[in-house]
């Protein structure tokens, strides 16, 4: 069975594993249209569910009327607050420690709340049925400004926690206060602000934004009344934990659950969360006994479901007055919105915001977060990054320029005078982190002179004086860390489940293989990217690695995707299951060449005996004898399954450098170059990375231009609505320029770090860093996002440079 | 979100006689397009609808306005307004109406309103971007109805006021006979909005800055 002669690089080559740029498997079925998604389902007697939504921000429920809406034919059933009270799934426990309502329980907390439910033979009729239920609401004052929220007579958002002093991270002071949560060391940093030749302090608005997947959420919910058992299709990040939470609400045991992600259409944190439709449809299958489909609509997707960031920050920088930084001070006032429903891990209300530090060596910091309620919709989730790593990245990024602009350093200067050194690794910040790995400074010398730094800023200078110039040029440089792979089970949990991921993978009779995963791809390319990883662990060639996961009837148990946590967690699962295989391959192989197991070499797709090129086994026949004839002793069969809890998080980082022009007249920006550096330590396919970082960067992208959920004074959110929130198409987006350097993670079994978020996290403040800078000759110390045309040119205006 | 007008709409109808009308909370509801008072609940309260069809989609609000406050010496009318429809929008309005003698021509006068419009739900989210527009679509055609309708009460001089010529800039199209009933549409007119804002929309591209 052995394979004709073919050289070891040719051999590895065949294999398409760990570097090869291979195509994605999972495009042939998307760029057909053949994916499956959960719209997609389609079961017998299934019904449709719609949701009835409140119009109003804040608001008592006083009366609600369904007759009109059951009397329209096909329609099944018409469910409140009430109807779930009995079995006490009006209310459901959050992410965070608090608790949401499923649907409004007397009152509505913020505008397209859940109210009721109604189900009907097909999504037309239900439509039709959501718009005849009457509900009769007595308006209360809304409050849409967290500052104004905790005033002292701020109107009372949560009824229910009325006289609870204690929430789930600690005291609440007020009754619109969730938590305060605090991190470093205050002592230190108030010293070193204290001691300090020059500080300087900014205050800026990190608007609410929305993931907005291509797919909205939804569910198809399937109960067997006979059997007991229960099936949900659903738009999951996080399968496992939905099904641990589905059994805990419901009380069917966990055994008789079955959660199914199948292919999802994006999920940029929005996935992560419970939402009351699933809930909802679960317990409308149920009740009825019939499969039950839930879709949400694009409206209800952006004004119900997981926002992301709504963060008010304050920034101080202490230093030296030749630019050297001795101390950071941050602090934070977060619109939680209704509900306290942030996607963190427990311990962590404000993920992990303390990477605040970023990549600079800053002897004292402190944090505080403020966590508040407001008539807006719960979320808090992490859009396409870590949990709130986007959010510290920003704030350091930009004060790092504030303190640059206020010593009159340049930009590039003062952070390689503050960088974390390489010699310094691993490296424990201010704030306690342990950072593995990073060469920050080859990877921004590299950056600088890709882009002829010098000449951009010669060319600058030229155009600064020049009072015709019909354009601002601006730079903008971000030299960012990021913390992701959540993470240690010592640190990491969400609902008290250790963030470990697993991998289970079996070797077929005839060599090929099957991955069973804990996470689930939304867009990433798992069946590509994982199945490269056993194919250079095990020798087996990646076409034949089918990789499956999303199912919990069959996938290992795992925490999902989210926090670019696939690669570092679930990723050296795979290596590990894969050396557990390896060694009991070289057993038999040992066996089957008649030699000790210590006289043979791996090398690419074989074992070989030491010193005789001719005497080799290939992992396909180890299989074949694994499942024929195995060795006395062992086993039969060729599988293992790994859970990898990891030791530590993982720290890529980047440098990006853009450049814009922007229109004196009309305050268009237009991105003239922008230059993005990856170090995520080994890389599996250089391809994907590049798509992902593509894509992060066109989400960074909108999100600094454009995207933003505008609400008025009475919570009535005014973007919702593709027509308003921003989405970027081939037309808006720039042209990307990716480069990369390599310094592998020292704990991780592949040196992989995960690199999917970096691009949006940096990307951001790169894009505000280079208006400001446009606008930094002017005294401008910082712009709030979205800088979109007309803010822009009112800031031209404001500043005199507008023509 | 909240949008405040604050209009002056000069009428070739003499003061009384708009008084008259303005007071007359049933007529001049009548005069709103789409509007119409259906119950008197009391001395001051009355309940009511307004009907607006935007293409295919109807919304039929429901509500009640109150007189908070009427001082004939005035010729000032305080009303307030607030309704909500089933579709999950709700609106409330505070009027402040006052009509002022033109002291140039005793047979004209100016009808001065001054309105805090809030608007919630489906129509603030979608309609937003046109409120303005359409409260200012809305209230030429109210203006129109109302100087019409005015227009056929006795004047104190004992006959109906000869001069028809609208005043209003915005509505040029009134028609040449002063009608012995009230012309007044009974529904707003969606199409009619839609290029009234296109009209108005393209003039102040072009026609406003020069």
């Amino acid at each position: 069975m052995n394979a004709p002669v073919q050289t070891a690089e040719a051999r590895e080559l065949a294999l398409a594993g760990m570097g090869a740029s291979r195509l994605r498997k999972e495009d042939a079925r998307f760029i057909q249209g053949k994916g499956n998604y959960v719209d997609d389902i389609k079961m017998p007697g299934m019904l449709h569910m719609d949701i009835v939504r409140s119009p109003i921000a804040h608001g008592r429920i006083v009366k609600i009327n369904k007759e009109a809406a059951l009397a329209i034919p096909g329609v099944h059933a018409v469910l409140t607050a009430d109807d779930l009270k009995p079995l006490k799934l009006h209310w459901m426990p959050t992410l965070a420690g608090d608790v949401a309502a499923v649907l409004a329980d007397e009152k509505v907390h913020f505008q397209m709340q859940e109210v009721a439910i109604v189900i009907a033979d097909d999504r037309y009729i239900a439509a039709d049925a959501v718009e005849a239920v009457e509900v009769e609401y007595e308006e209360l004052p809304v409050v849409m400004d967290p500052y104004a929220a905790l005033l002292p007579g701020a109107p009372v958002i949560r009824d229910d926690l009325a006289g609870k002093t204690e929430g789930a991270h600690g005291k609440r002071d007020h009754h619109n206060h969730i938590f305060t949560w605090d991190a470093g060391d205050k002592a230190a940093a108030d010293a070193a602000f204290d001691k300090a030749e020059v500080t300087v302090s900014q205050h800026m608005y990190y608007p609410r934004v929305h993931p907005c997947p291509l797919e909205t959420c939804g569910c198809v919910a399937s109960f067997d009344p006979i059997k007991g058992d229960l099936t949900t299709f659903i738009t999951s990040q996080a399968p496992h934990i939905v099904r641990t939470v589905v059994s805990m609400l419901s009380g069917i045991p966990e055994s008789k659950v079955r959660i199914v992600s199948p292919d999802i259409g994006g999920g940029f944190g929005n996935k992560v969360p419970i939402y009351p439709g699933y809930v909802c449809a679960i317990v409308s299958s149920i009740v009825l006994g019939r499969p039950v489909k839930w879709v949400e609509d694009r409206i209800e997707n952006i004004s119900s479901t997981g926002f992301a960031r709504d963060y008010h920050m304050d920034g101080e920088l202490a230093a030296t007055a030749d630019g050297k930084i001795t101390g950071l001070r941050v602090n934070v006032v977060a619109d939680h919105g209704a509900f306290d429903a942030c996607a963190d891990p427990t311990k962590f209300p404000a993920g992990m915001f303390h990477i605040v530090s970023g990549s600079y060596d800053i002897p004292a910091a402190h944090a505080s977060v403020k966590g508040v309620y407001t008539n807006k919709a719960p979320g808090g989730v992490a859009y396409r990054c870590s949990f709130r790593v986007t959010e510290a990245v920003y704030l350091i990024e930009r004060m790092v320029d504030v303190l640059a602009q206020k010593l009159g350093m340049d930009k590039a200067e003062i952070r390689a005078k503050n960088f974390v050194k390489k010699e310094q690794f691993p490296y424990t910040s201010a704030f306690g982190f342990e950072y593995d790995s990073g060469d920050y400074q080859t990877a921004l010398d590299k950056v600088l002179e890709a882009v002829d730094y010098k000449g951009l800023r010669a060319e600058q200078a030229v155009k600064r004086a020049d009072p015709t110039s019909p354009t601002l040029m601006g730079i903008g440089l971000v030299t960012f860390t990021e913390v992701v792979g959540a993470g240690p089970s010592k640190m990491c949990d969400i609902l008290g489940v250790g963030m470990f991921d697993s991998c289970e993978i079996r070797i077929h009779p005839t060599g090929s293989a099957i991955a069973r995963m804990g996470t689930i791809s939304q867009g990433q390319g798992h069946q590509t990217t994982y199945a490269q990883i056993i194919a250079t662990e095990l020798g087996i060639p990646s076409e034949v690695i089918q990789v499956e996961e999303g199912d919990t009837s069959t996938a290992p148990y795992g925490l999902g995707t989210y926090g670019s946590r696939s690669t570092p967690v679930a990723g050296a699962a795979i290596a590990l299951a894969a050396r557990k295989i390896h060694a009991k391959a070289r057993k038999i192989a040992a066996h089957m060449l008649e030699v000790n197991e210590n006289d043979l070499d791996w090398e690419v797709d074989r074992f070989k005996v030491k010193g005789d090129e001719s005497k080799f086994k290939t992992m396909a026949d180890v299989a074949w004898q694994a499942y024929h004839q195995p060795p006395d002793g062992l086993e039969p069969g060729l599988e293992a399954v790994h859970y990898y809890d990891p030791p530590n998080f993982t720290f890529p980082f980047g440098i990006y450098l853009c450049v814009v022009d922007i229109d004196r007249a009309t305050g268009e920006t237009k991105v003239r170059r922008f230059y993005a550096l990856d170090d995520c330590g080994t890389r599996i396919n250089p391809m994907i990375i590049e798509g992902q970082i593509h894509g992060g960067l066109t989400e960074g992208f909108a999100v600094a231009m454009g995207q933003q959920m505008p609400f008025d004074a009475q919570g009535n959110l005014l973007g919702n609505t593709l027509m308003d929130y921003f989405l970027p198409t081939f037309v808006e987006t720039p042209h990307w320029e990716t480069d990369h350097t390599v310094t592998p993670s020292p704990h991780h079994p592949l040196g992989a770090k995960g690199v999917a978020e970096s691009p949006h996290v940096g990307s951001i403040p790169t894009f505000t860093s280079a208006v400001v800078d446009a606008f930094s000759h002017l005294g401008v110390t910082h712009l709030d996002m979205p800088h979109n045309a007309f803010r822009t040119w009112k800031a031209l205006r404001k500043h005199g440079a507008a023509l | 979100m909240e949008v405040k007008l604050d209009k002056k709409y000069p009428l070739d109808v003499d003061a009384t006689r708009a008084w008259a009308l303005l007071t007359d909370l049933k007529a001049t509801a009548n005069c709103m397009p789409g509007a119409e008072i259906t119950e008197q609940l009391s001395e001051t309260s009355f309940k009511g609808g307004v009907k607006v069809k935007v293409g295919p989609a109807v919304a039929q609000f429901g509500g009640t306005v109150d007189v908070i406050e009427s001082v004939p010496a005035e010729r000032k009318m305080v009303l307030r307004g607030k309704g909500a429809d089933k579709g999950g929008s709700s609106a409330s309005m505070d009027l402040t109406a006052i009509i002022t003698a033109d002291p140039a021509n005793p047979a004209h006068c100016v009808l001065n309103g001054q309105a805090a419009v809030i608007v919630n739900g489906k129509f603030a989210q979608f309609g937003g971007r046109l409120m303005v527009q359409v409260s200012d679509m809305l209230l030429a055609q109210f203006v129109e109805n109302f100087r019409q309708t005015a227009l056929t009460l006795p004047s104190a001089e004992g006959s109906p006021a000869a001069t028809v010529s609208a005043h209003t800039a915005e509505s040029s199209s009134a028609p040449a006979a002063a009608p012995i009933a009230p012309v007044v549409a009974r529904e707003i007119n969606g199409l009619a909005i839609f290029w009234s804002l296109v009209k108005s929309w393209f003039g102040g591209l072009f026609g406003k800055k020069a």
